[in-house]
């Protein structure tokens, strides 16, 4: 049989069809051009082992009670485990070493995020959305702020006061309005940041804002026009204690109500000027992309890293469901025989195991998607990598007063903003939103299935099941709603060469 | 009197049925649905439990010389549906007492039960405990000694902690293969309860788990026979659970057309956006399926169509499925709101899927019928 090879520009003809490698396959991508493929494993590993303990010491023995606990007293906040995962260090694992943080690669995140949520998607909300909150403060790039208030964070840990950030966006009247530029202006926007000599007078409110309670900081996202916000978005640093702002009302949700969703209220709140994380008034100074276009970067950017996690949440609950199904499977007994050996059984047991799998997979693919392409790009070059992995942390604690320099927040804005090409734009975006809303829909169908595997078992508190569907269903809502990723994956990797095609 | 005017009369008694389960569920029911799925539970539907009885909730298929109105399938079906589409809480209470009745009532075709039905027509004996929740190849199921004394445990006994009766099935200790069903009291001596068990939805319905001891019980019909009485229990209620699926899907429908109507997003009525309008679509063709289904049903049933239950059946498991399914999209259409407790969206959901689990678990009833159509097949 003879051999078939190929010119080189036979292969370029081939290659440059939809789907395209980078497109599709960034695993492959990431293992080629990331460094010290070893090391993260070793991360990744290593962030499993530590969210299995932590589940096994700390959020086992509780979070069916904690579920109890907010049904009986919807203001009941779980500063127990928000305590615990301080001491654990959680709250700085993910935060890079020239911040203060341990510096574990971002891609762990996700993993740890699903193992956490196999047992309380809750809990592992409660753990985790502090780095939504990190995410956006980073997608400013204003480096002396994100080193300030990391390093904050790491004092938290080390004086056992925790310090959480969060992230408040979405409005009593907007919703998903506020996660696409596309939509925002002609949604109804109410929270206005006014300038006022030395900061932001601001003025509103923020609902559905996950940890609000329990957080210290609060990434707020306003703006200083309402007729027109995608142009006039401000990105503040709100501090509890800051005169005019306050907690609201707690949500009573159906489930996940071990993590508080707060409403914040701002009224006449100031926000003095180093406190700016970004302002339109800065971006539009440069004329390479218009505001716009810089806010939809940094919002991509943010909601790529995070509906990557809201889909290893609902691999969490789907697994979570899945084992709880087939440890009930080995010891009930239908019409005589136990459950786990109906043919029937087996095939839904098998078909949830998939399902578990091929969201781990999918989500994987977005996480190395975000290594390349997104937020994390930055610690994905090799100097950084591996300066972030080597260099000891009191090293970076002496050279970080250089974050303070104005020159380093505009370095990394040119590079983050300026000169961040579109392709990335669409490849991390349409990723993330493909598994946000795939792994999140494999999320119900699981817990549907656990329940029907189970029965009226399935149903109750006691026994387990019943809390994924009711945690996994928040899922398919937030870091919007699986009908704007849908869009949004339309848009970024199907949409994007069709002239012809219009989204919303 | 001929054919034509007697289904004329049938549909206005059903029709009348259908308004005073409405006025029912907007009087008793809509404004308090929030404060009746509260945990831990309280003092439960204890004045809307009463008044159900007061206006004959729990007699629709008690036959009418026992204080019953014997109105059959489709008048329960019609109040389940409505009372569903407000809270479906009060018709799992109905649904749990009628499944109790029908027992009773299948047995009554083998041996004289009159003593069983005037014992139920004292005041307050309704409704009646049952595991409503569980096929019999499911369950955990106490023994019966010879002299009639229940010693076991039952597990989610729907309405044991507020019902002064229940009906249980056993097995007898002198034939361990034989299953029959019996009634006792559940003040006797000899009975544990737990707390009401907190589950996933219909908290206003809750079950309780019950630990027995040589409790004294009265046999119903024959003996041995449990298994038949469960079966023809489960293919008449059927129709039951199907139509208080339905009621959930319809409730949640209306909900969530109303909440798209009057919201905006991007500038314009939510109702606005072609991808939620064939979200709304889907479950507006759900709802006319199942409606025409559990019609066709009922029709079925009423005028003694054979293979009825086959029907019946096949609709309460597709009912279902299809409450569950749309039930979740359901509180999507409302965003974020949907799923917080200011709607009634996110209780629809939960109750959808606990509603599943009436009669038994799904997969296990859908292989129940199969195995039945295989063997009538033969």
């Amino acid at each position: 049989m003879g051999e078939i090879r190929l010119t080189r520009k036979e292969k370029e003809k081939y290659l440059s069809h939809d789907p395209k490698i980078t497109d599709v396959i960034n695993s492959l991508v990431t293992h080629y051009k990331l460094p010290k493929s070893k090391a993260l494993y070793k991360q990744i590993d290593t962030a499993i082992a530590l969210a299995r303990k932590f589940n096994e010491e700390v959020v086992k023995p509780v979070y069916k009670q904690i579920d109890l606990n907010v049904t009986q007293d919807n203001e009941y906040l779980c500063w127990d485990v928000i305590n615990k995962a301080n001491e654990w260090g959680f709250n700085t694992l993910f935060i890079p070493k020239m911040f203060g943080g341990q510096g574990m690669n971002l891609i762990a995140m996700y993993p740890f995020v699903e193992e956490i949520a196999s047992v309380c998607v809750g809990l592992a909300n409660v753990v985790c959305v502090h780095y939504l909150g990190f995410a956006t403060l980073c997608a400013s790039w204003n480096l002396k702020l994100m080193n300030e208030i990391s390093r904050e964070v790491k004092r938290g840990e080390k004086t056992g006061n925790p310090c959480l950030i969060s992230l408040a966006i979405t409005e009593p009247g907007a919703g998903t309005d506020v996660e696409e530029t596309m939509l925002i202006d002609r949604g109804r926007i109410e929270t206005i940041g006014q300038k006022v000599e030395g900061g932001y007078s601001v003025n509103g409110s923020k609902i559905f804002i996950s940890n609000g309670h329990v957080s210290t900081w609060h990434i707020l996202i306003c703006y200083t026009n309402k007729n027109k916000p995608s142009g006039t978005t401000v990105m503040l640093a709100v501090k509890n204690g800051m005169k005019g702002f306050r907690f609201g009302h707690r949500e009573k949700k159906m489930g996940q109500k071990a993590c508080v969703a707060s409403e914040l209220i701002f009224e006449n709140c100031f926000v003095p000027d180093k406190y700016v994380c970004m302002q339109w008034s800065d971006l539009s100074e440069r004329s390479s992309k218009s505001v716009v276009e810089v806010i939809q970067t940094v919002i991509d950017n943010v909601v790529s890293s995070t509906r990557a996690g809201v889909a290893a949440f609902a691999v969490g609950a789907a697994r979570g469901a899945y084992e709880t199904a087939l440890a009930y499977s080995r010891k009930k007994i239908v019409n005589g025989i136990p459950l786990i050996n109906h043919q029937w059984a087996q095939s839904m047991l098998a078909e949830m195991y998939k399902n578990v799998n091929m969201g781990r997979a999918a989500y994987m693919e977005s996480a190395y998607a975000n290594a390349m392409h997104g937020l994390a790009k930055t610690l994905s070059v090799r100097p950084i990598f591996y300066a972030d992995m080597l260099v000891p942390s009191w090293c970076f604690t002496m050279i970080s007063p250089i974050f303070n320099l104005k020159i380093m927040t505009w370095l990394f804005r040119l590079l983050n903003f300026y000169r961040y090409p579109q392709e990335s734009a669409e490849i991390q975006s349409g990723w993330a939103s493909l598994t946000k809303f795939g792994c999140t829909d494999l999320g119900i169908i699981n817990t549907q299935k656990a329940i029907q595997l189970m029965g009226i078992d399935g149903c109750r508190h006691d026994i387990g099941a019943e809390k994924y569907l009711r945690d996994a269903k928040l899922l398919q809502i937030y870091e919007g709603t699986n009908q704007l990723n849908r869009i949004n994956l339309f848009k970024n990797l199907v949409g994007r060469s069709m002239p012809e095609v219009k989204v919303f | 009197m001929n054919i034509q005017a007697t289904a004329q009369i049938f549909t206005e008694e059903l029709q009348a049925i259908s308004d005073m389960a409405k006025n029912f569920a907007s009087k008793e029911l809509v404004a308090k649905r929030e404060e009746n799925d509260h945990y831990p539970f309280g003092e439960l539907f204890t004045e809307t439990i009463k008044n159900a009885s007061d206006v004959g909730f729990y007699g629709v298929n008690l036959p009418a010389e026992y204080g019953g109105t014997g109105m059959g399938y489709s008048a329960l079906s019609s109040i389940l549906e409505n009372l569903s589409m407000a809270d479906a809480s009060m018709a799992g209470i109905i649904f749990t007492n009628a499944a109790a009745i029908e027992i009773i009532n299948q047995a009554s075709r083998d041996t004289d039960c009159s003593a069983l039905y005037n014992m139920l027509s004292a005041k307050e004996a309704l409704p009646i405990a049952f595991s409503s929740f569980t096929g019999i190849g499911e369950m955990e199921i106490p023994g019966a000694s010879e002299k009639g004394e229940i010693t076991g445990r039952i597990n989610f006994l729907c309405l044991g902690g507020i019902s002064r009766y229940a009906v249980l099935p056993a097995r007898e200790s002198t034939h361990g293969a034989r299953i029959s069903y019996y009634i006792l009291d559940l003040d006797k001596h000899g009975i544990k309860k737990s707390e009401p068990v907190y589950s996933l939805g219909l908290h206003a319905c809750p079950g309780v788990d019950v630990f027995l001891e040589k409790v004294p019980a009265i046999l119903i019909g024959l003996s041995g026979k449990g298994i038949k009485y469960f079966q023809s229990m489960q293919s008449h209620l059927s129709l039951g659970a199907a139509a208080l699926s339905l009621g959930i899907l319809k409730g949640s429908f209306m909900e969530a057309l109303q909440y798209t109507k009057d919201r905006f997003q991007g500038g314009r009525q939510i109702i606005n956006w072609s991808e939620v309008r064939m979200i709304l679509a889907n479950m507006a063709i759900e709802i006319q399926a199942g409606q025409s289904c559990l019609a066709a049903a009922c029709n079925e049933l009423e005028n003694g169509v054979t293979e009825w239950e086959k029907t019946a059946c096949a609709i309460a498991i597709h009912v279902a499925e299809m409450a569950c399914r749309a039930t979740v999209d359901g509180v999507q259409l409302l965003g974020g709101n949907g799923y917080m407790k200011d709607y009634g969206q996110e209780k629809r959901m939960r109750d959808a899927h606990q509603a599943q689990c009436l009669l038994g678990m799904a997969p296990v009833r859908k292989m129940e019928l199969i195995d039945l159509i295989i063997k009538e097949s033969q």
